[in-house]
């Protein structure tokens, strides 16, 4: 039956310098639905001017959605939370400039836009993951949930690592963002 | 260097040796370790820091030594430098030549021709793609005209004739809501359309044909077409052309698309590969040089340590100090200079212990030799080659009375100017000395001592020139001999004398005697009486002769000396009785609890006889005359004093008063002073004669005390000490 759920928040992160570069958090939220918790969060994300230029040149991005739910552990001065549930979503953004078409690949499933826009509003969209039941949670407890996504820079070839050793330009990723949930 | 710091360098030269593995096999475009990039050059980054810690510290350590002097640290400097100056150089070139040539051949990766090569390739693909697709259009474009002539029910039936005749791969026809109304296809396995994504749809259906390109599969191409179909009712169907590329054409586009990309990528991580290769090849630099500077600071520290232990070692033999030092284990010639080290100093040791050997045993022999000297009652005295006085034993000063010591230096001809007593002995030394022929010669002299006149036999020699060259003089005191032979002498003739005089004497008495019995009555009273007086000055002076014969044979065998515990004091007072009358007073000045003596009574009586007969003659002819009579005890016995304030001894006979027959009186036998002298010597005793500073003389005879010792005795002895 249906405990009664709680709570998100869900803040607009945002306003923030309103550039398109980077990424960011416009809404996260955990929705329980028949038992289940599900993860729903929204991305914006836009590329350097580098970045979109070696994409376009035919350099894969991998793109990495870390999420994680912890149960903050006041006593250990929240050093060694515990880890209730989490996740990682990996995405690779590439360019045929044969086609001159983006694919984006999430796991063995693919789709291919015309247009990077396109390609990056997909991305930056993530619908009903399914994360933990609803048991995980004890009721009553305060819940940590933190998300972002970022450029995966190692899988980048090496001499890329170096540009991103030195460079913000080849460096993307989201601030962690933080909410507090309660079963 | 510490255990721990080495095993510390040990550690990060292992590090360092896998971290540039690794990072030169990151460089090649292998998966190994390629997340891992950022870390294993912060670990490449980090080493060398830690090296670089170790080196300065090191540095700083040498540094240290050098202000504090430690002998080798200089060494160990010039070393590191040489070491150091070894592994730049190469280093650096290699270093030089590698970047340059890396930046070079990266450079020389890309070429304008290549790149526009690869784009021309690309837009030739591009180009013929482009045409299929529109020709695919034109395709699609009259199929629409034919489609729309008829009705919705007519078109599902007409659609396969159509694509046969345009020869279609795949043709489908939706519905404006985008559910497929007809499909028909050249495969026959395929059932189901691939369908256009919603918003390609709704473009379509806004009038605007939609044309793609689409990988499909592995390295496939193929391209889709999608144009509105108008009805009269004004509804917009979709109709969608699939074609696939032609196999070789969308292999060859597909290559050569990939080989642009990979150009691209390449072109544009050159700066990357440049900066990752120069990073790797400057750690690796500053690796093996910062490790060849510790491997050198290490080595030249053992290669110096040998040094230093020698160096100890100099300084603990200049400080007399032998013992092995701690050697340095290697077989080259560092260990066996060490080991040649200790060699020397136990050489050395042994040496010393040797001489120290030595050293004792002349010491040794010179202790015994000086003991034998100092033991022996003979002179002697050793004199250098310029014949000034070198030594003298104990008994040299005994004999000569005189501190020798004063004359060490001097030659014998200027002894005179310190001991005036010396001069004649100095002169005789001096002239035998100079006038020896052969190395040995032999002379007496006479020397004025304190207790008298001594006889000296003086024997010199020349050292054999040798080692040492010098002259060495013998001498005894054989005044006692020679007075024993003087005495055996007077003895003999006395008593011989004594016989052949006495014998005539008693004849000539009885003749005396007879002259006057038989001749008185004849003769008148004048002549009788000239005879009786003859007679009698015969008489008279024959029993004299007698008399004096008698003391001569006294003197010449006297008995042994009987030897008795005696008591001087009491000895004195006896013979003091006797001369109660006698014209000057005596003083007596005895000493209370006198040790026994030992002596014979009868003899010593005559002693002290003689020796007041002497002093009451002596001071027959002084207004105040005076005789003081001591007893005391002397170092050697007890002591017997008789002064007087009489004319005292003329100086040229005090040496020989004790002979025979040497008397300063016009009357007497001359042989008092002989017998007492005789009977103190029977007693083992001694006698000296001197003059008083003022006027008089001075006797002292000392007698040796009675071997039998009580506690008191020995006590008073103590006490006399």
């Amino acid at each position: 039956m249906l405990r009664r759920l709680f709570a998100l928040f869900a803040l607009w992160c945002g306003a923030s310098l309103a550039s398109t570069e980077g990424i960011h958090v416009k809404s996260a939220e955990l929705s329980l639905n028949g038992g289940e918790y599900y993860l729903e969060t929204n991305f914006e994300v836009g590329l350097t001017p580098t970045l979109e230029d070696a994409l376009n040149k035919g350099l894969p991005l991998h793109f990495v959605v870390e999420f994680e739910l912890i149960y903050p552990r006041w006593y250990t001065a929240y050093l060694w939370n515990k880890s209730v549930a989490g996740l990682q979503q990996q995405y690779r953004l590439s360019y045929n400039a044969l086609t001159r078409q983006y694919r984006l690949s999430f796991g063995a499933l693919h789709q291919n836009f015309d247009t990077l826009n396109d390609a990056l509003a997909l991305l930056g969209r993530l619908r009903r993951r399914f994360v933990a039941d609803v048991d995980v949670l004890d009721e009553g407890k305060i819940y940590e949930a933190a998300i972002r996504m970022r450029l995966d820079v190692s899988q980048l070839p090496k001499p890329f690592q170096i540009y991103a050793l030195a460079s913000r330009d080849w460096n993307l990723s989201s601030e962690w963002f933080r909410w507090t949930l309660m079963r | 260097m510490t255990r721990g710091m080495k095993f510390l360098i040990a550690l990060v030269l292992l590090l360092g040796a896998i971290m540039l593995y690794l990072l030169s096999s990151a460089s090649a475009d292998t998966p190994l370790f390629s997340s891992d990039l950022p870390l294993l050059l912060g670990l490449g980054v980090g080493l060398v820091l830690v090296l670089m810690l170790v080196v300065g510290y090191q540095l700083l350590l040498l540094r240290r030594r050098l202000k504090a002097r430690v002998f080798g640290s200089k060494l160990t400097l010039r070393l590191v430098l040489l070491f150091a100056l070894v592994a730049v150089l190469p280093g650096a070139l290699v270093y030089g030549v590698s970047v340059q040539f890396l930046s070079r051949s990266i450079e020389s990766w890309f070429d304008v021709r290549v790149d526009k090569a690869l784009e021309g390739g690309l837009s030739l693909g591009r180009v013929t793609l482009d045409n299929m697709l529109r020709e695919l259009r034109a395709k699609a474009e009259s199929m629409t005209l034919e489609l729309t002539e008829r009705s919705p029910q007519r078109r599902v039936a007409v659609l396969n004739s159509l694509r046969e005749r345009a020869a279609v791969h795949e043709v489908t026809l939706l519905g404006p809501n985008g559910s497929v109304i007809a499909f028909s296809g050249a495969d026959p396995t395929r059932l189901v359309p691939e369908l256009p994504s919603p918003s390609v749809v709704r473009q379509v259906r806004m009038q605007q044909p939609y044309t793609a390109i689409e990988a499909v599969g592995e390295g496939g191409l193929q391209l889709r077409v999608l144009v509105p179909v108008n009805d009269v009712s004004g509804a917009t169907s979709l109709l969608q052309l699939v074609q696939p590329a032609p196999p070789q054409l969308a292999r060859d586009a597909q290559t050569v698309q990939e080989i642009y990309r990979d150009y691209q990528e390449l072109s544009l991580s050159r700066q990357g590969l440049k900066r990752l290769f120069a990073l790797t090849l400057t750690l690796s630099l500053l690796l093996a040089l910062l490790s060849a500077l510790l491997l050198a600071i290490l080595f030249s520290g053992r290669l110096s340590a040998p040094l230093g232990i020698l160096a100890a070692g100099t300084r603990a033999v200049a400080q007399g100090d032998f013992s092995p030092r701690h050697t340095v284990k290697t077989h080259d010639e560092l260990g066996l200079l060490t080991e040649s080290f200790n060699t020397m100093t136990m050489q050395l040791a042994d040496a010393r212990a040797d001489a120290q050997r030595n050293q004792e045993q002349l010491a040794a022999a010179k202790a015994y030799l000086e003991s034998v000297l100092g033991n022996l009652s003979t002179g002697v005295m050793s004199f250098d080659a310029e014949f000034r006085l070198r030594s003298a034993n104990p008994s040299a000063v005994e004999i000569l009375g005189v501190d020798v010591g004063a004359l060490i230096g001097t030659p014998p001809q200027e002894w005179a100017e310190r001991e005036p007593r010396l001069a004649a002995v100095g002169h005789i030394v001096h002239e035998a000395f100079r006038q020896a022929r052969t190395d040995i010669w032999e002379q007496q002299a006479e020397l004025m001592g304190a207790a008298g006149r001594q006889d000296l036999l003086l024997r010199g020699s020349r050292l054999a020139a040798g080692v040492e060259s010098g002259m060495v003089l013998v001498f005894d005191d054989i005044t006692r001999l020679l007075q024993a032979q003087r005495l055996a002498a007077w003895a003999e003739v006395a008593q011989r004398l004594a016989h052949e005089i006495k014998n005539p004497l008693t004849p000539i008495q009885l003749s005396a005697e007879r002259l006057q019995r038989r001749l008185a009555e004849k003769l008148g009273e004048q002549e009788a009486e000239i005879l009786q007086r003859s007679t009698q000055t015969i008489v008279n002076q024959v029993a004299a002769l007698k008399g004096m014969v008698d003391a001569f044979s006294q003197y010449a065998r006297s008995p042994e000396a009987d030897l008795q515990p005696l008591d001087l004091n009491q000895l004195v007072r006896d013979v003091v009785a006797l001369y109660e009358s006698s014209r000057p007073a005596l003083q007596l000045d005895l000493t209370a609890n006198l040790p026994h003596i030992a002596g014979d009574a009868a003899k010593l009586r005559q002693v002290i006889h003689n020796l007041l007969q002497n002093a009451e003659q002596a001071v027959a002819d002084v207004a105040v005359p005076r005789i003081l009579l001591r007893t005391d005890v002397a170092r050697d016995g007890v002591r017997l004093i008789i002064q007087d304030n009489g004319p005292g001894f003329p100086e040229a006979l005090l040496g020989r008063v004790f002979e025979p027959y040497v008397t300063t009186k016009t009357k007497g036998t001359g042989l008092g002073l002989a017998i007492v002298k005789k009977i103190v010597e029977e007693h083992s005793g001694s006698i000296a004669v001197t003059n008083l500073p003022s006027t008089g003389a001075s006797v002292a005879v000392t007698l040796p005390m009675a071997p039998i010792e009580t506690a008191s005795l020995r006590a008073h002895r103590l006490a006399v000490r």
